[in-house]
């Protein structure tokens, strides 16, 4: 099954973790996405917002990006170096990848930003939007954050109905805290695994797909009292050609290799 | 936390009642960047205060931040975006616990996103062009920072100021504002021939009133005058006015 990257199709690939901030190879999503997106080369923008904008997101999202992409990135804490008009650049995307972290600061900050406001228009148009974490739940009319240390239930943006919850085999807590909120009325979702996303188009889930073998993602809802857990088989992804870590850490080893050679020079003084 | 140049670090820590001060970082406005925690830990050392920060960005579940900010007596906000750090602040609650640190007596002190933060408005000029801001109001008055390194934010301020934003104060790199309640108790500066200005509208015009401004830092001798007044002829603040509500900006 593949989706329509015609303008208007709304589609939203929800990741319960992993990706190209894991060390766990899940370089086969990054493949999916740009196969998602229709393009040959998309546009895809990073907003690491739940991060800090952290340096080592940032990288690793170029370094995963690079090789299949046309990678940006919108700081919107370290703008001032580089002044663009955030709204411009994320609508000329094909591609918006929110990164992982801290959902309740990721919420704030686009609020005082406008930028949830730009991210429903970009939805609106057709743009793919994808996250890992806190850039999955972001979508979801509910979320089960840690941002506040214990894991809770929290409001994300309401592009898709329902809840999410993620890294849910590798996060009892969350888990737990889920389960409790869902049987206590918080509105029934889909839990999901490190590695695993779910392409929705409009408010429909379409496909679920992984890069780990073994990883799931699970409809929750409470029925009579009682959680019912149904698990939802991903279609696992056709591995990297090349090794599966290959070209991340190849691209690593040539940076540092470049870097060296580079500081050899100017210790020469050439 | 400038490099290489204690004097604002150290007029900080000076207000402190005790030896040893509880000192605590918050680096919001640079989404808590580690580059940033480290040259704080840098500048205040253990030898001279008790340093901790408090990241929003990753917080474990153990710390009560209300009690830890309250138990601080100095809070010093780090420099970035003051539009994200007012978010990110909101989300978790720390501008009703940051009022009351400031009402309960904890010095608060900041640079640049560190300053704009405690005025009712102010220009910000993060974002490329420069904007009209609201701020958490502990100080009842506007503000911008870097005034002499960015013409934008001067003529930014001129005009918000003469389309109603309420009076206030432009201070230049280098130079801190120092406040006692709301009342501007002196503005001292790092950098010989650091300034600033008390800013505000007059019938459509505005009127700018540069600040005397105490430099930190060894006066320079000119040779054969007479010896320049020592920054210690200033004031100290007296012991009755330390519980007071404090701002450096």
């Amino acid at each position: 099954m593949t989706a329509g990257a015609e303008a208007g199709a709304r589609r939203i690939l929800a990741m319960g973790g992993g990706g190209f901030s894991s060390s766990v190879a899940d370089a086969p999503l990054e493949r999916y996405i740009a196969s998602v997106s229709g393009a040959e080369r998309p546009r895809v923008c990073l907003l690491p917002t739940a991060g800090g904008d952290a340096d080592d997101q940032i990288g690793r999202f170029y370094r995963a990006f690079r090789a299949i992409a046309e990678p940006s990135h919108l700081s919107l804490f370290r703008l001032g170096t580089h002044p663009v008009s955030l709204r411009e650049h994320l609508l000329a995307q094909q591609v918006i990848y929110v990164g992982g972290g801290s959902l309740a600061n990721l919420l704030a900050i686009w609020r005082v930003h406008g930028l949830e406001e730009v991210l429903r228009a970009a939805w609106e148009q057709g743009i793919l939007l994808c996250g890992v974490s806190a850039g999955s739940m972001c979508w979801f009319e509910f979320g089960i954050t840690r941002s506040h240390g214990r894991s809770r239930s929290a409001r994300g943006l309401g592009l898709l109905p329902g809840s999410n919850s993620v890294h849910y085999s590798s996060d009892p807590e969350r888990r737990a805290c889920y389960h409790a909120e869902v049987l206590d009325g918080l509105a029934p979702g889909y839990a999901v695994d490190d590695g695993v996303g779910l392409l929705f188009s409009g408010p429909r889930l379409v496909e679920v797909v992984t890069a780990r073998p073994g990883a799931r993602a699970y409809r929750v809802e409470a029925a009579g009292g009682e959680l019912h857990e149904t698990p939802l088989a991903p279609r696992l992804l056709e591995p990297v050609p090349g090794g599966v870590d290959g070209p991340v850490e190849i691209a690593e080893f040539r940076d540092a290799r470049r870097a060296r050679a580079e500081a050899a020079r100017r210790r020469r003084g050439a | 936390m400038e490099a290489g140049n204690p004097l604002l670090d150290e007029y900080v820590l000076g207000l402190a009642t005790t030896d040893r001060p509880r000192v605590c970082f918050i680096p919001s406005a640079s989404g808590d960047a580690d580059h940033y925690i480290e040259r704080f830990y840098q500048s205040f050392t253990p030898d001279r205060c008790e340093p901790s920060h408090l990241s929003l960005f990753r917080r474990g579940g153990g710390r009560d931040v209300r009690e830890h900010l309250l138990s601080q007596d100095i809070v010093y906000v780090g420099g970035g975006s003051v539009i994200s750090l007012l978010g990110v602040w909101r989300a978790h609650g720390l501008d009703h616990v940051i009022r009351e640190c400031w009402e309960a007596g904890v010095i608060l002190c900041g640079v640049s996103a560190g300053s704009l933060c405690w005025f009712a408005e102010g220009i910000t000029a993060f974002h490329g062009p420069a904007e009209r801001y609201a701020g958490l109001g502990l100080l009842a008055c506007s503000n911008t920072v870097h005034y002499d390194a960015e013409r934008r934010r001067e003529d930014a301020y001129r005009s918000a100021l003469r389309n109603g934003m309420c009076p206030g104060y432009a201070a230049g790199d280098g130079a801190a504002l120092h406040f006692a309640g709301q009342r501007l108790l002196r503005v001292v500066s790092s950098r010989a021939g650091a300034q600033a200005f008390r800013m505000r509208s007059v019938r459509g015009r505005v009127v700018r009133s540069p600040l005397r401004v105490a430099y930190l830092g060894e006066p320079q001798r000119a040779p054969g005058g007479p010896a320049p007044r020592r920054l210690q002829a200033v004031p100290a603040i007296a012991p009755a006015e330390m519980g007071s509500q404090r701002a450096v900006g």
